[in-house]
Parts: structure tokens; C-alpha cells; sequence
């Protein structure tokens, strides 16, 4: 976790992206009547879950390659626990990149257009929630890629097409279904599939020769 | 196996096809540095990693102090410290945030963690380096912090795979003199490397491994000693000696070469006793009144008898 948060690429992520949805907003058309702290969320969700998919993967891809975590598993520790502690340092400092990046969004949303509350809030959280599911997914299937290839640049390439695809997965259903809750759904979506991911790259972890 | 420390029976382990370990079978001794040897590919770090845990799926039995590692796993990895062939670190740590994550790993205290790192790293000369990134470290620095993160937990057993490969020879000297006095503090100590100076220098025990199977094993003094290479002489006289025709008639003798006027080399059968035949040299030049400078016995070198060995003239 310490690691993490001190990294450039999570640098770009809190102060990179609350500025670039906030140029888009301006720059990007159609999107103007869209309040910032909804397209924040958007925008985080996709270039910062892909951004982190492809960190995690390249950076698994590397140590091993390097035989890092040969000095961690020689100690009495599980092989899952390596696991779990990548995709929670990683998806925790995604989750603080989301919340400065929407708050900053609601703070622009108050002083141009002035929004009621009550609107903003409510796809505020949907944003989130989307966001949240989304990076989860990336986050999962980016130890997934890093842990069964073994070429940074196959696990980049792999990362950026499937990594992201994953993702969007978390928001079918309120596309797909307009009159369910999308909190709710996209929760429940995105926590199934990033399970699934995770318990299956911990299984292989288990049994592969470091 | 009485006294046994370490224990392998029986151990084999395939890569596909290849097999890499064939049968292993060796122990080692509480308190004995144990030196490791052979040649690239022979099996000696497939044997540390299973020794390690690194590699689980392998037939045969491991036992540390009479208990098999399969079934003790977690407590034997807390007695155990490892520097292994290639190092690496995750390089954006500090040295001491990343001796402060291997002390957590292997389950020690934060107080008593901080006196092992600042211990640590005194024994291999890197407390100035404590704060600076590993980036930073030059490789034999960072081959003695990949010392000092094995002797954290203060083990038990210490496993050093090639721990001298790929170093300048001034950080092979730091290295070797760290090993040397911890090697003084009686924990057991595996030792593997082709360098065989190395080996010689601080092992009390050899094994001599090939295509995944001892060969021999024993003490340094017993592996030349049951070699049965010939021992040769160097003889350096004070003139150029008249009897050269006189010493190949002894029969303990099988040849002779001359190295310059006055120097000769001898080399002495080797199912003759050693002992004996220098008297009978040494009286065979009294006979002829030459006058000897000096007298020297050349002893067979462990890279000769590593070498009689893997050729299998043993």
C-alpha cells in the first residue's frame, strides 16, 4: 500500500483525472449538459480501471520475472495473501482517486450550474457505484493477466483490451435493464465477477512453480 | 539417520522430461556448513527450492529435526533464511521498508524487528544505506541487504544458493568474510556454488552432486584423502641434481617432470603410502649427496577432486 500511493501512476490518477474531466466537460461535445461529478465518475472509471489493470498486471509480470516474490513465499506467509494485498493496496488508492475526483466535481457542479442537491447526489452515487464495480473488475483481471503471462508487454497489450472489456461488464445491467436499481445491480455484478477472477488467480498462484 | 539436521530421502523431481533430481538422498548435520557442489544444471537449486518450500510437488521425504516440511511448512519457514541465486526486490522500497516487510512476514515484533534490522545491517555494512532506495544499490550491496533479509529472523538453518555468483572481486571478499564469521555463530549452513574456493574456504562438509544424485560426500580432508589422486612432490635443489635416473627406479614413483635445472616435480603412485615414499626418496638423495633448498608435498586440490569426480574417474 505504501508503495502504491507514493507511485506517479496514482499521482496522475488523484490529481490527473478530476483535470481531465473537468476539460472534457468543457472541450467534449454533447457532454456539456452532463454535470462534472457524473462524468468524473465515468472517466475515472474507464482510464483509471485500465490504467490500474495495467499496472498491476505489468508490475506481477516484472517481479516475477524477477524472482521478488521468491523472498516473500520462503516465509510463513499464504500465497493468497500476496494476492489479496495487490488488489486491495491497488483498488483502495482507486477508491481515494474516486472520492477527490468527485468531490472536486461536485464543487465545480455548486459553483457553475448549480445543481440541487438532491440531483447531484443521486448520480453522484450512481457514478460511483459504476466506478467502484468497474475498477474492481479491472483490478481483479489485471492480477489475472499478470499472474498467468509471463511478457510485460503481452500482459500491457492484454490488459488494456480484456482489462477494460471486463469492466463494462459492471454496467450492462442498467443499460440493458432501464427499471432496476443500477447501485444495486452494478454492485452485485461487479463484486460476482471480481470474485470469480480473484479466487481463480489465487487457485493457479497456488499451484505455480515461482 | 543419527544426528541428522537437514534429511533428504529419497527426494526426485521432473521438469517434463527432464529429471532433475534422481533419488537424493543426503543429511546434514546441527551446526555443520554444508557445501553444495557441481556443475550448472547438476540439481543444486531445484534441491534448495524444495528445501525452501518453493517447490512443493516433489516425491520423497524432507525432514528438519526429524519433522517432515510438507506437514510443518509455516513453523519451519520461521527458523529458515534464504538468499537465493538471482535477488530481487521490489526496488522503489528502502532498504529498511523492505527488511521492515520481510520482518513482518516472517512474524517479528516491530521493537525487536527494528534491533535485527539495525543488527543486520552492521554485520554486512549497509547502515549507512538503511534510507536509501534499493534502485540506488550498487549489486554487491544489494547481494549483502539479500543477506541481511535471510538473517533477520535470526535462523536456524541458512541457506545460501551461489550467494558469490556475479560479484566484482571486492564485494566476493565482503561476501565471503560475512558468511565466515557468521558460519562462527554454529547455525547450519547450506552452501551451493560451482566457485570451489568458496566451498573450501568455510565447509566443514562437501556434496558433490550431478545429474541430480551425490556422487560423494564427506569433509574436505576425506574427499581428497578418498580421491586417490596422487600426491605430488616439488623438489628445489641447490644444484642441478645428478639423480634423476635413481628416482624413476623407486617404484613408488610414476613419473617425473622437470620444472627448471634444479626443481623437480614428482608425482607418486597413488596406491602408495605417502609417508613412505618420501623416505624412500628422501634416502635416495642422502645416497647421492644432493643437496636439497626445499621439499614440498602438492596436495590434490577439491577442484581435483571435483573434477575426478564429475568426470567419473571415482
Amino acid at each position: 500500500m505504501k508503495g502504491f500511493y507514493k507511485s506517479k501512476v496514482m499521482a496522475i490518477l488523484w490529481f490527473g483525472m478530476p483535470i481531465l474531466s473537468f476539460l472534457m466537460h468543457f472541450l467534449q461535445e454533447g457532454v456539456e449538459d452532463l454535470p462534472i461529478s457524473y462524468l468524473v465518475g465515468l472517466v475515472v472509471a474507464s482510464i483509471g480501471g485500465t490504467l490500474a489493470s495495467v499496472m498491476l498486471s505489468t508490475s506481477i509480470v516484472n517481479e516475477k520475472n524477477n524472482k521478488v516474490y521468491n523472498l516473500f513465499l520462503v516465509r510463513p506467509v499464504k500465497r493468497y495473501n500476496l494476492i489479496l494485498s495487490k488488489f486491495f493496496a491497488v483498488y483502495s488508492c482507486l477508491i481515494i482517486a474516486t472520492i477527490i475526483s468527485i468531490i472536486t466535481g461536485i464543487v465545480i457542479d455548486e459553483l457553475t450550474i448549480g445543481l440541487p442537491p438532491e440531483t447531484v447526489m443521486e448520480q453522484t452515487f450512481e457514478s460511483l457505484s459504476i466506478s467502484l464495480a468497474a475498477m474492481a473488475i479491472s483490478c481483479s483481471v489485471g492480477i489475472f493477466i499478470g499472474i498467468i503471462i509471463s511478457s510485460v508487454a503481452s500482459a500491457a497489450i492484454i490488459s488494456i483490451y480484456i482489462g477494460n472489456q471486463f469492466s463494462l461488464l459492471s454496467m450492462l445491467p442498467s443499460i440493458f435493464l432501464p427499471d432496476i436499481d443500477p447501485i444495486l445491480f452494478t454492485t452485485i455484478v461487479g463484486t460476482i465477477i471480481t470474485v470469480f477472477f480473484l479466487l481463480i488467480t489465487i487457485l493457479i498462484f497456488k499451484r505455480k512453480q515461482i | 539417520m543419527e544426528n541428522a539436521y537437514i534429511e533428504l530421502k529419497n527426494v526426485s523431481k521432473h521438469y517434463g522430461s527432464i529429471k532433475a533430481l534422481d533419488n537424493l538422498s543426503f543429511s546434514i548435520n546441527k551446526g555443520e556448513v554444508f557445501g553444495y557442489i557441481g556443475p550448472n544444471g547438476a540439481g543444486k537449486t531445484t534441491t534448495i527450492k524444495i528445501l525452501v518450500g518453493l517447490i512443493r510437488n516433489y516425491k520423497g521425504k524432507v525432514y528438519i529435526d526429524g519433522v517432515d516440511i510438507s506437514k510443518s511448512r509455516a513453523d519451519y519457514s520461521k527458523t529458515l533464511g534464504y538468499l537465493p541465486q538471482e535477488v530481487g526486490f521490489q526496488e522503489w522500497r528502502t532498504v529498511d521498508h523492505a527488511l521492515k516487510t520481510f520482518g513482518k512476514l516472517s512474524g517479528l515484533k516491530s521493537k525487536y524487528l527494528e534491533k535485527r534490522i539495525e543488527d543486520a545491517l552492521k554485520l554486512v555494512s549497509l547502515t549507512e544505506a538503511q534510507y536509501k532506495k534499493i534502485k540506488y544499490l550498487s549489486g554487491g550491496m544489494k547481494q549483502r541487504l539479500c543477506f541481511a533479509q535471510a538473517i533477520l529472523n535470526e535462523p536456524k538453518i541458512l541457506i545460501l544458493d551461489e550467494p558469490m555468483s556475479g560479484l566484482d572481486p571486492t564485494s566476493r571478499f565482503q561476501m565471503k568474510n560475512i558468511i565466515k564469521e557468521f558460519a562462527k555463530t554454529g547455525i547450519t549452513i547450506l552452501l551451493s556454488s560451482h566457485i570451489l574456493s568458496d566451498v573450501q574456504d568455510f565447509c566443514t562438509k562437501i556434496g558433490i552432486l550431478n545429474n541430480g544424485y551425490i556422487l560423494k560426500i564427506g569433509s574436505p580432508i576425506d574427499l581428497q584423502q578418498e580421491s586417490q589422486i596422487q600426491n605430488n612432490l616439488e623438489i628445489v635443489f641447490a644444484e642441478k641434481p645428478l639423480i634423476y635416473e635413481d628416482l624413476t627406479e623407486l617404484s613408488c614413483i610414476d613419473s617425473l617432470e622437470r620444472l627448471s635445472d634444479n626443481k623437480l616435480l614428482v608425482f607418486i603412485k597413488s596406491e602408495t603410502d605417502l609417508d613412505e615414499s618420501i623416505y624412500f626418496i628422501l634416502k635416495k638423495i642422502v645416497e647421492k649427496k644432493s643437496k636439497v633448498r626445499s621439499f614440498h608435498i602438492l596436495k590434490p586440490s577439491l577442484e581435483d577432486v571435483y573434477i575426478k569426480y564429475i568426470r567419473g574417474g571415482v
